[in-house]
């Protein structure tokens, strides 16, 4: 078994008198591919949010380690839900992608040979290099996600968190992310949230179930009956053989 | 037209406006840019017109009543923005408060100070036919200021004005550049009072800049293609109002009006086609 890269323990948040998770305890582990599932309004935002340290838990510890025992700082990469930035904003590709260098860039308007480079790597595997000089709002959906992504691997992010990165794409390009993903997993920890659990579970290594409190399996394991305790309604079950 | 040239050779104080004008464009292009792109064209109405507050305790002490209006500028952005982060849902309240409460303390301040001040009126709106050397150096220096904080800032202005979360995921202090922004915001307030007076200052911030951003995708060239297109509208301004002697800062702003109009109705034929 790998080490802990991110260790859960007995949290619980709520939003006012609302509450929204309880009693999570979960570990996650170096190179991990993890997929949350859960109906809408489960939490699976909000527990990417305390892990991300966005929101601070009512109770219970989060902490996060680096490999070799240190605290992580930065490196997480995170793609949410519901982009925020305006659709109008001039901005191209080319200088979204950039900015995941900012935590460690210099000032003033140029990068480094080495920025550039990485940004241009990023770029290439996730074959955005031709829309490099286009600008963000005239992407479509699929091509959004793929920007956001690569922004988040220039960085090269020890954990990333994808928030139902492919709720806005077509089911070809769905496949492509997710198996860009695969490839990324060998040497990076990836946790992604997802409603479409069908499709996930044959590529992630572990599913955690959320619906206010946290059931985790291997992806081996799911069942139909399983399924249903969580959403609480029949749901139909495709087999995937692994 | 000719006329005008004729007096512009001729006239020093029209030189000096058309300087005037330069220097307010490089200002002006930059913020205007980030007002535009945020959407915080009310937010700077709101700074603009509590600068009448610092302008009236000025009046009523003797001092500089452009000292007055940089400090009340200063202290109402960063007012405002430091209640705003912690009370967003209420901002347009807040805009409204501080825009009525600055004109109101200067007002109360003007009509304890003895005497009529005409100065005053060109302050509230514009009279760059005024202006001076000394008003031309504080012009270029607050520019200078502008431009020193941008340039060695942009990553950081970009992407927090782009992507506050992203940018606050990356250790970027997204609060201190946000009021760090409205303090530009109000410096460059100042620059355009002279121009076209507080009350008008707004459409010099946003109208220039909101053109330009149908044409470009980047934020530097939206610099500076805002800056060029505030320089021609503010020099044709300052033109058509010379010969009929008309309100140089109304004209102004009616240029800017019917700019950005003829430039919407442009971009529309141009999409469609």
């Amino acid at each position: 078994m790998n080490d802990v890269v991110i260790d859960i323990d007995n949290v619980s948040f709520s939003y006012g008198e609302v509450s929204v998770l309880e009693d999570i305890t979960f570990k996650i582990y170096e190179d991990e591919f993890i997929g949350i599932i859960g109906p809408n309004a489960g939490g699976k935002s909000t527990l990417l949010k305390l892990i991300l340290g966005l929101l601070k838990p009512n109770r219970g510890v989060i902490s996060k380690f680096k490999y070799n025992g240190e605290i992580l700082t930065n490196n997480i990469g995170y793609v949410s839900q519901h982009s925020t930035f305006p659709r109008d904003f001039p901005i191209t590709v080319g200088e979204v992608v950039m900015m995941g260098h900012i935590a460690t860039s210099s000032k003033f308007f140029h990068y480094s040979k080495k920025e550039i480079e990485l940004a241009e790597q990023a770029m290439q595997r996730l074959e955005i290099q031709d829309i490099e000089k286009r600008k963000v709002g005239e992407l479509s959906g699929g091509q959004l996600q793929r920007v956001l992504i690569a922004r988040e691997l220039v960085c090269q992010p020890e954990i990333l968190i994808l928030d139902e990165p492919t709720a806005n794409v077509d089911m070809r390009i769905e496949e492509d992310i997710f198996s860009l993903l695969k490839n990324y997993s060998e040497h990076m920890t990836i946790i992604v949230v997802s409603h479409d659990i069908a499709f996930i579970s044959s590529y992630v290594d572990r599913v955690a179930c959320l619906n206010k409190t946290l059931v985790c399996h291997s992806t081996e394991s799911i069942s139909g009956k399983m399924i249903e305790e969580l959403y609480d309604a029949p749901v139909k079950m495709i087999h995937h053989h692994h | 037209m000719n006329e005008f040239v004729t007096a512009l050779i001729e006239f020093t104080f029209l030189q000096n406006a058309i300087f005037a004008c330069l220097l307010a464009s490089v200002g002006c292009g930059i913020i205007g840019t980030y007002i535009v792109v945020k959407k915080i064209s009310f937010l700077t109405g709101g700074i603009a017109h509590s600068v009448l507050a610092g302008m009236g305790m000025a009046y009523f002490y003797n001092a500089s009543p452009i000292m007055g209006a940089i400090i009340a500028a200063l202290v109402s952005s960063i007012m405002i923005g430091w209640i705003n982060l912690r009370w967003k849902e209420h901002e347009d309240v807040l805009i409204a408060a501080f825009w009525s409460a600055g004109m109101a303390i200067g007002i109360l301040f003007l009509s304890r100070t003895p005497g009529y001040n005409v100065d005053l009126m060109s302050y509230l709106f514009g009279n760059i036919l005024m202006i001076t050397h000394s008003d031309l150096s504080l012009m270029f220096l607050l520019d200078m200021i502008v431009i020193a904080f941008v340039f060695v800032y942009y990553k950081h202005f970009l992407v927090s004005v782009y992507d506050e979360e992203f940018a606050r995921l990356r250790g970027i202090n997204t609060e201190l550049f946000y009021i760090l922004l409205l303090c530009l915001i109000s410096i460059t307030i100042v620059i355009l009072i002279q121009l076209v007076g507080l009350i008008m200052v707004i459409a010099l911030l946003t109208l220039p800049a909101a053109i330009a951003s149908q044409y470009v995708t980047s934020l530097h060239k939206m610099f500076l293609l805002s800056a060029v297109i505030c320089a021609l509208i503010s020099i044709t301004g300052v033109s058509i109002s010379f010969g009929p002697d008309l309100p140089t800062g109304s004209v102004i702003v009616l240029t800017a009006c019917c700019a950005y109009f003829f430039s919407v109705v442009l971009k529309q034929i141009l999409s469609s086609k």
